[in-house]
This record gives structure tokens, C-alpha cells and sequence, in this order.
């Protein structure tokens, strides 16, 4: 079924919009993750994931990595405006970078009902050699990292087994240039 | 106990201003500055100007720095003393006017339990400064300081902010010195000192193969201090290219010069539009393709290679795309180009654009700022016109508030120098103009500051008038009284079928008494013939004068192209009629 909207929508806008993850390394100090996140809604661009952690204790530094959409315009000028915050020592676009590597992890805990869907569940989760942090009776955690497009694979399969609970926390994608 | 190496909080405050050669600073006291207080008190290098209402302390600090080229500092009490302030760090913000601001805060142990005049002061203003600081621990005061003066003035200059609360101002610590700080580098953000030598070299190149070349001038140049603006003389006597600046490039370039071509954009003059729309080599010199610059984007100045010179990366690409650019200090750009074209021998002399500059003044004859002023009702043109006459040969400062007048003023009134010329661009601030002009005279004793103003900005901050009193500070408040929100007036008559809808000023105030009541001077012009004699006797009076100008009260200001054209697409006169289809699309813009 089509809808039309009231509001005619732009295409272009969205034409070129393509994912992006951008890595920040900033002076770790009150209110640096406000200011960036303040700048993204501020100027009305969009944050699909967001990490923050200490990466280098004696400096003090935080690396944030973003998640976001937008066409490449967009994107100069988010690093432009992320490089403008006096405690940002740097923005980088991975996909900028020659070589990078990206990660994510993922927990998730599955509640089922029979022996048929514990298998399936045991053998997708050995497919994606995810790691299992536990196992009761009719409840199984496991961990799986890997690139987020590899754990949204897996959470596609774990949905074609009828029945089951999934609850899970995932952490964004974390990347670094090489 | 007592270590005579240890300052409270208040005393390292005054040092550290003492230290930044700050000798003036605007504020309204309140019960989480009184350290602070206290220590203006017992001194005498820092001169404090108690301003009548917060709003009034952050637009003098900005009148102060933009004509002194220094930065403008303010202190405010927690809570509302430091809401009142949004605004002008907005509108510095937009300006890019370097200004510290000091606010008191609730003591450390209250922060978050919603006490008496508590408010969340670095998250409210952090989208509107440059950066803020919350100084929790005495012995980090002085490097914070330090570090907000350099990052206040360095690079694209702004407001910063320093919340101090009221325990850290009376907690003792050691004094470190300006030149005991070593600041880092990437905090400071000062953009690179070495000019880039293909940029340069491109750009000389281009502007040999052009034939339609424009200079397109911003508030950068000002910014860069008036060594960019010699060097720019200096660039434009050599090359005889055509020059437009922006509402506040004004001043960069001498608006009597031949080369100028005024101002561009909305209000712009019609010779300046139409050259940016017909160029094929421009040069921005630290404008930031404002969109009341370029009007429709996709029909701006569609066949020109684009250099762009600008300290501030973000501004590079933003709205417009450049096929050149560098993000280095104008001044130093600037002189770079001028010493290649000189030790290269080029020599532009044969070049001269003849044509284009045929076609140039062929423009200059529609005369887009012609008014027809009859013998009776003062047009407000000419109420500028005349003000500029009068006032040219002297050492003269102008501030406006927002409006029509503050177009005209852009229009008629001509600037020779930078930094004369104070108006609130980018923000639209009413009420921005007369605690400017206090500013701006505090910096500029023996001057003549005069603020160009429309009866209803006025009222904004019509409490500064105390503050000019009591410092015997002898601004002219210049009012074009229209009895209208002329500018609202004006769209609400091209946009919307003349419904004047809530913008006529009614009970207006007698503004003459109103002066007499301040114990400053009120004079009025009702007519024509009264005109230059109340201009005349405004200027030679020595203390705070109102003048009341009545003009014109349907008088619209044009040139003007409506939100949502283009440069080519500018209405002269009431008589042109805008396109309707464009008008449509123009209604839901600003
Ligand atoms: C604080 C603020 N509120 C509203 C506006 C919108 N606005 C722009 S111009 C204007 C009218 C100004 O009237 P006046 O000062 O009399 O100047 P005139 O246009 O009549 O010369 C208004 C309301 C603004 N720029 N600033
Ligand atoms: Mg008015």
C-alpha cells in the first residue's frame, strides 16, 4: 500500500544520503559529549550511534565514534563544525581513510520454548561464532561482535525462528584508521 | 595559615584582567558576584560601567570590541543576570565579536538542586558561545581566563563564557600569569600562519585570464584588523577590480572609492547584484555566503570560478561551493598576493576591464538609491543622507539598531575606515544599537558615536539611556520615527496583501521628554526644513542626546530582492512587481 504525503518530499534530500562513521578524539572533559551532541541537533543532522570512552588515560583524551547519515556536503561540514569545538583534537570520516576497521558488539539474551528452536538458535550462534556468557534452561546470552552490517545478518536469521524473546543492547560501531 | 602567594577567586578574576590589559567592563551586580564585586571595589585600573539591564552589558561589550578591535568583557550575577545575556552571545556568536562574559554561579555544593537563582548556565549557553567553561576548582581560574581571551580573539573570533561559582570566587589559590600559560594548540584554534603559495599563484593567474572579475568583501577582513584592509586597497588599486561588500564589510574598503560598488544582497545596491550575478572570477575575502547575500542559491552567480578566502573551515563549501580556497588569515593572504603580483612584475595596467566595467556603469544608471524628497515630510533617505553630509569630516562611529533604518543607513551613510560601522547581521538584534553606541564611546572618548536607530528597536533597551547619563557618555540616538515597525510593515505589504498586522508602534512615547526626564537632551525634526539644523544641533551638543526624526511614514527600502530570488530578479521601486511564483515560494522564508 502507497501513501501520499501532505508534505511533497524532497528527493534529492535523501538521494545521496549514505552512512557514514566518524571518529572524534577530544579532550575528555565536562561536557564534551553535550556539545556534541548539541552541534548534531542542533544543525539538524542525524546521529544513528553514538560511543564515548577514555582511550588514553595520562592525556585524557575520549575517542568518540558517530554513526550518521548524510550526503557528502553534509558530512565536510559536520567534521568541519566537530573540528571548530575547542576540545576536539580531530575528526576523521573513515571512509576517507585508505584502510580502517570497524566493530561492534552486541548482547543479546534469547527466550524460547522447544528443543527444535534451541538448535536452530545454537546453530546460528555457532555460524557467527558468537561466544555464550550464559545458559539456563530456556534462556541463552550470547555475545557477537563483528561489523554491525555481520550482527544485523544474524538478528535477520535469529528472526526466522518463530516463538522466540529477544532482548538485546547493541554498542554502535566503533572504527579505526590503519 | 595566610600564604601571600594566595588570591581568593575574586582577586585572581582581576589579575587575570589586569594581566589581559582589560580596563573596562560592563555589568549589573547580583548576589553570586559580590566577591567580585568586592574586588572592583577596592581598585582602580578596571573600570566598571553599570549598565541598566543585562542585555545592555553584552551589546556594550560588543559596541566596545568591534570599534576598538580589543576584546569586550561583561559580568553578570547567576540565574537571570545571565538569561538576559543569551541574546548578545547569540548575536556575537553570529557577528563573530570577541567578548568574554563572567557569570556568577550558585556555590559548587548548591549546583543542581534547583536553589535561589540557579540556573543551568553553561547548558544554556553552550550553543550560543564559542566555548564556556563551569571553573569548579579554584587553582584551574587563572589558565581558564587566559585560555577564554585567546580563544575569544583567535581565528574566527567570539563570546566566550567563564561561570564562577560564588565558593571558588572567595577560595584562595595562586596567580599564574598570561605569560606563565602555555596554551594548546588545538584548543586555540588559530587557523595556519603560512599562506598557501598555489592558492595565491592560482588566483593571480585567474584574475589574468578574467573579464568579469568582483571582490566580494565580509566581516572576515574586519576581523583580520586593518592590515587586511590596506592590503586590500592596495590589491584593488593595482588590479582595478570591481569590490561589493557585505553588510559588514562596510568600511573595509572606502565606500567613496571608485571601485566600490556598495553593498550587495537583499538591500544591496542593483550594480552590486547584478555584477556578482554576472562575474566570471569572484574573490570572497571573508564573507560566508550569507543567504540575505545570495539570494536563491541555485541561480547565484551561475558562471563564476569561486576563490575563497576565509579563517573559518566550516565556512568553506557550507552554502555555496568554491572551486578554490584557503583557510588562512586574510591580512596575511592578502599581502602574499600583493608581494607575488609586485615581485613577479605582473602588471594588470593594459587589462583594466574595460568592458566590464562599461557594463558596470551602464547598471550604475538606473541610480537603484535614487528618492524623490518633496518639500515637506523628511524622507528617510535623506534624513541619512544629510546625517552623513554633517558628520563625514569628523572622526565619527555609526551603530543602528534593526529595521529600514538600518538598511539606509547601510545605503546612505559611507564608510571610509573599518570598525566605524557597528550593526547586529547576522542575529537581527532590535535593541542591539544604543547599549552599542555606549560601547563604543566608552572605547572612543573624544569621538562622535552616534546610534541610527527606528523608534521601535529603541524601546528595546531604552533603559541605556541612564548608563550614557550617569558616564557622561555624549551618544546621539538618531531616531528615523516612522511610528512603524517599518521593516515588518514593508514585507506584510509586498507578502501580505498590505495586512498590517500588529506593527504599527502606537503610544509612542514623547522621545523629547522622555530625554529630558533621563537628564540627557532631546531634539526633533518634524519636517524638512528643520532637518539639518536639529542634525547640526545634535552633534554640537556634549552629553546624550535624543533626536527625533520624524519621517516618511510609508517610505519601503529598496533595492530589494525578496526572500527567495535571485541577484537578477531585484524589485527598485513599489512599482516593480515581484514574480508571483517566486513570491509563493518566498513567503515561508525569513
Ligand atoms: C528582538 C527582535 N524582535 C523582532 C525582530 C523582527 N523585526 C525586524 S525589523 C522589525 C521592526 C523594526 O522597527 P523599527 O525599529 O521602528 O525600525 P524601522 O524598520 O521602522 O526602521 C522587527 C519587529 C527583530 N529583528 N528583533
Ligand atoms: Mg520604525
Amino acid at each position: 500500500m502507497s501513501s501520499t504525503s501532505v508534505y511533497p518530499t524532497p528527493i534529492n534530500a535523501f538521494k545521496q544520503s549514505k552512512r557514514s562513521v566518524l571518529s572524534v578524539i577530544v579532550d575528555n572533559e565536562p561536557g564534551i559529549l553535550a556539545r556534541i551532541v548539541g552541534l548534531f541537533s542542533g544543525r539538524g543532522y542525524n546521529i544513528e550511534a553514538l560511543n564515548v570512552t577514555v582511550v588514553d588515560v595520562k592525556k585524557n583524551l575520549s575517542r568518540i565514534t558517530i554513526e550518521t547519515l548524510g550526503e557528502e556536503k553534509v558530512i565536510s561540514q559536520i567534521i568541519a563544525q566537530l573540528e571548530k569545538l575547542v576540545p576536539v583534537h580531530s575528526a576523521t570520516n573513515l571512509a576517507n581513510l585508505s584502510e580502517s576497521y570497524e566493530a561492534e558488539i552486541c548482547l543479546i539474551k534469547i527466550e524460547f520454548e522447544n528443543d527444535e528452536q534451541d538448535q536452530k538458535i545454537l546453530n546460528f550462534a555457532d555460524i557467527y561464532r558468537s561466544r555464550t556468557v550464559q545458559k539456563r534452561q530456556n534462556i541463552v546470552v550470547y555475545e557477537i561482535s563483528g561489523t554491525s552490517e555481520r550482527i544485523n545478518k544474524f538478528l535477520d536469521d535469529l528472526d526466522t525462528i518463530g516463538g522466540i524473546k529477544v532482548e538485546l543492547v547493541r554498542s554502535g560501531p566503533i572504527g579505526l584508521g590503519i | 595559615m595566610a600564604n601571600e602567594n594566595e588570591f581568593t577567586g575574586a582577586d585572581i578574576l582581576l589579575k587575570a584582567l589586569k594581566d589581559q590589559e582589560v580596563d573596562t567592563i560592563f555589568g549589573y551586580p547580583g548576589g553570586a558576584v559580590l566577591p567580585i564585586y568586592d574586588a572592583i571595589f577596592g581598585q582602580n585600573f578596571l573600570k566598571h560601567v553599570l549598565v541598566r539591564q543585562e542585555a545592555g552589558a553584552v551589546h556594550a561589550a560588543e559596541g566596545y570590541a568591534r570599534s576598538s578591535g580589543k576584546v569586550g568583557v561583561l559580568l553578570v550575577t547567576s540565574g537571570p543576570g545571565v538569561t538576559n545575556v543569551v541574546t548578545g552571545l547569540t548575536d556575537a556568536l553570529m557577528d563573530s565579536i570577541p567578548i568574554v562574559c563572567i557569570s556568577g554561579q550558585v556555590p559548587s555544593h548548591l549546583i543542581g538542586t534547583d536553589a535561589f537563582q540557579e540556573c543551568d548556565t553553561t547548558g544554556i549557553t553552550r550553543p550560543c558561545t564559542k566555548h564556556n567553561y563551569l571553573v569548579k576548582d579554584v587553582s584551574k581560574l587563572s589558565e581558564t581566563i587566559h585560555e577564554a581571551f585567546k580563544i575569544a580573539s583567535s581565528g574566527r573570533p567570539g563570546p566566550v563564557l567563564i561561570d564562577i561559582p560564588k565558593d571558588v570566587q572567595f577560595a584562595k589559590s595562586k596567580y599564574i600569569s598570561k605569560k606563565d600559560i602555555s596554551f594548546r594548540e588545538h584548543r586555540i584554534k588559530a587557523g595556519s600562519k603560512n599562506v598557501d603559495k598555489n592558492f595565491v599563484e592560482e588566483l593571480v593567474n585567474h584574475i589574468k585570464k578574467s573579464e568579469r572579475p568582483i571582490f566580494y568583501v565580509g566581516g572576515g577582513c574586519l576581523n583580520s584588523g586593518h592590515e587586511a584592509s590596506q592590503e586590500l586597497i592596495k590589491l584593488v588599486n593595482k588590479t582595478n577590480i570591481p569590490i561589493t561588500t557585505t553588510l559588514h564589510g562596510l568600511g573595509c574598503f572606502p565606500g567613496e572609492n571608485k571601485s566600490s560598488l556598495g553593498m550587495l544582497g537583499m538591500h544591496g545596491n542593483y550594480e552590486a547584484n547584478l555584477a556578482m550575478n554576472k562575474c566570471d572570477l569572484m574573490i570572497n575575502v571573508g564573507a560566508r555566503f550569507d543567504d540575505r547575500v545570495t539570494g536563491r542559491l541555485d541561480a547565484f552567480s551561475p558562471d563564476s570560478i569561486k576563490f575563497h578566502i576565509d579563517i573559518d573551515q566550516s565556512s568553506i563549501n557550507k552554502n555555496v561551493k568554491v572551486n578554490f580556497h584557503t583557510n588562512t588569515d586574510i591580512a596575511l593572504t592578502l599581502k602574499e598576493i600583493n608581494s607575488f603580483i609586485d615581485s613577479n612584475s605582473i602588471d594588470f595596467g593594459d587589462k583594466d576591464y574595460n568592458n566590464w566595467w562599461g557594463q558596470i556603469n551602464e547598471w550604475r544608471k538606473k541610480e537603484c538609491l535614487h528618492y524623490e524628497q518633496g518639500d515637506e515630510v523628511i524622507k528617510p533617505q535623506h534624513a541619512i543622507s544629510r546625517l552623513y553630509e554633517l558628520t563625514k569630516q569628523k572622526d565619527t562611529f555609526v551603530t543602528t539598531e534593526v529595521g529600514q533604518h538600518q538598511m539606509w543607513a547601510a545605503q546612505y551613510y559611507k564608510f571610509s575606515k573599518p570598525n566605524r560601522w557597528i550593526t547586529s547581521g547576522g542575529l537581527g538584534t532590535m535593541g542591539f544599537g544604543m547599549p552599542a553606541a555606549v560601547g563604543a564611546q566608552m572605547a572612543n572618548p573624544d569621538s562622535l558615536v552616534i546610534d541610527i536607530a527606528g523608534e521601535a528597536s529603541f524601546l528595546m533597551n531604552i533603559q541605556e539611556i541612564a548608563t550614557a547619563v550617569q558616564y557622561k557618555l555624549p551618544i546621539k540616538i538618531f531616531i528615523l520615527n516612522n511610528e512603524y515597525m517599518g521593516m515588518v510593515r514593508q514585507w506584510q505589504e509586498l507578502l501580505h496583501g498590505s495586512r498590517y498586522s500588529e506593527s504599527y508602534v502606537d503610544a509612542l512615547p514623547d522621545f523629547k521628554k522622555l530625554a529630558e526626564s533621563f537628564n540627557a537632551v532631546g531634539v526633533r525634526a518634524k519636517n524638512i526644513s528643520e532637518l539639518d539644523d536639529t542634525i547640526n544641533e545634535m552633534i554640537s551638543i556634549d552629553r546624550p542626546v535624543i533626536a527625533d526624526i520624524w519621517v516618511d511614514k510609508k517610505e519601503n527600502c529598496f533595492p530589494m530582492i525578496p526572500s527567495g530570488a535571485a541577484h537578477h530578479e531585484m524589485l527598485l521601486s513599489k512599482y516593480d512587481k515581484e514574480n508571483p511564483e517566486n513570491q509563493e515560494k518566498g513567503k515561508v522564508l525569513v
